[in-house]
């Protein structure tokens, strides 16, 4: 039974990571609960695989959902290129009346965000 | 009494964490703990460790999981030890498969576990000597150049990383700025100097993009453009210095250094985000050849500020 159960259990996880967008030392996690959208990004989000990024936005522009909460908790940094990923998605979310929320962020990405003044656009919380 | 060798053990029981942090820790081992593999995870990125013991069934990101991202994000130059007290075939498999370094069968056979320990770090040791041999040179270079058609190929912030991971002992922190200035310098280079990308074709979708590339690439004045990229570092002043060159027209940088030295916080703007970070994160900033090239200077010492983060 033990057997089953983990076997069980490691086919739900195979699953799970076929969902999961993956680039070079970077991983997003995209899940939708009503109106809200819940991304996890792990690892550091540059150039090479802001495609990834801007795929999944665009996954979220086209749901329902009117709330993105990001978790930047394992993001360890963001180049220019995924801010501009994420400005561009901004506008035209807030556009449809959408918001953007970032649950959880490291250190660098926090000053990174308060260096850029996106805490002025949406609400950026630390850790 | 061996060496103080940095050991990360990693397990969602708190009893067998305790007990093989006081087993290490006797046989002369500093020993760090982690109860998941997302806090492990966190944790390789902001330290250095020689080894990672690691269970493999654990609740959220699992030991196999958590060894995929080790091999993605540190090549092999991580070993990690996995654990598991399942005598399941699919796990050795896999475990082989992602590149585990050895496996041990819980109840943990104290011996072999040591046994393994030494081995490992023994095989590093060899690793070592060069890495040793690059740490004690007063400065080191490394430069290359590679045409516009060979550059998408390839993952630079990888080689970059996975070249200083292994030869220099940084900082995972510092580390981390670097690739991020490599991405904004090296990003600029191709996508501006090189393939003159407009901000709209910038803003097409992977596939579109691609094609529009592809056909910048036949365009002969730009296939024939090179990129160079230069690196120093200096271990005697803990200083690397990176410079990244194009063979496109440059372009007006006065005005942009003249913004991000004035204003201290750059607001927000649809251009110049890349130049306003490279400052941030940089100790010093400098274009050259009319925009050409760009060099930036950076100290290998972790900010006094930052040592906690």
């Amino acid at each position: 039974m033990q057997i089953k159960l983990d076997n069980h259990n490691k086919n739900l996880k195979l699953a799970l990571r076929m969902k999961k967008a993956k680039g070079d030392d970077m991983n997003i996690d995209l899940s939708f609960s009503g109106k809200i959208a819940s991304m996890k990004i792990d690892g550091i989000l540059n150039s090479e695989n802001a495609h990834i990024l801007q795929s999944k936005l665009t996954e979220v522009m086209q749901s329902d959902a009117t709330l993105l909460e990001l978790d930047l908790f394992d993001c360890r940094n963001i180049s220019s290129t995924g801010i501009g990923k994420i400005l561009l998605f901004y506008k035209d979310f807030i556009s449809k009346g959408g918001d953007i929320e970032v649950v959880r962020s490291s250190n660098s990405v926090y000053e990174l965000f308060s260096m850029l003044k996106l805490n002025q656009l949406f609400t950026v919380n630390l850790g | 009494m061996p060496d103080r060798h940095k050991i990360l053990v990693v397990d969602d029981s708190i009893a067998i964490v305790n007990s093989l942090q006081a087993i290490l820790g006797v046989s002369g081992y500093q020993v760090e703990t982690a109860y998941n593999g997302s806090d492990a995870l966190r944790k390789i990125h902001q330290n250095n460790y020689d080894l990672v013991i690691c269970d493999i069934e654990m609740p959220g990101l699992s030991g196999l999981e958590f060894l995929g991202r080790v091999r993605e994000d540190f090549d092999n130059s991580l070993d990690v030890i996995l654990m598991t007290g399942y005598l399941e075939h699919d796990y050795f498999i896999e475990a082989i498969r992602l590149g585990a370094s050895d496996f041990i069968r819980k109840p943990i056979d104290t011996k072999q576990l040591i046994n393994s320990i030494r081995e490992l770090l023994f095989r590093k040791r060899g690793h070592n000597d060069v890495s040793d041999f690059y740490c004690h040179l007063d400065k080191a270079k490394f430069s290359f150049d590679i045409s516009a058609g060979h550059f998408s190929k390839f993952t630079i912030s990888k080689i970059f990383s996975s070249y200083l991971r292994q030869y220099f002992k940084i900082d995972p922190m510092v580390l981390n700025e670097l690739l991020i200035c490599l991405d904004e310098m090296v990003y600029n280079a191709y996508i501006h100097g090189t393939l003159e990308l407009t901000v709209p074709e910038r803003a097409l979708m992977q596939d579109e993009l691609h094609q529009v590339i592809d056909a910048r690439l036949k365009d002969p004045r730009i296939a024939k453009r090179k990129m160079h990229l230069a690196f120093e570092i200096d271990n005697e002043q803990q200083m690397i210095e990176i410079i990244v060159s194009d063979d496109g027209d440059g372009f007006d940088f006065s005005s942009w250094i003249k913004t991000v030295e004035t204003e201290q916080i750059l607001d927000i703007k649809e251009h110049g985000r890349g130049i306003a970070m490279l400052y941030h994160l940089s100790d010093e900033l400098r274009f050259e050849n009319e925009g050409k090239s760009v060099r930036i200077r950076k100290s290998l010492q972790i900010p006094v500020a930052n040592e906690h983060r």
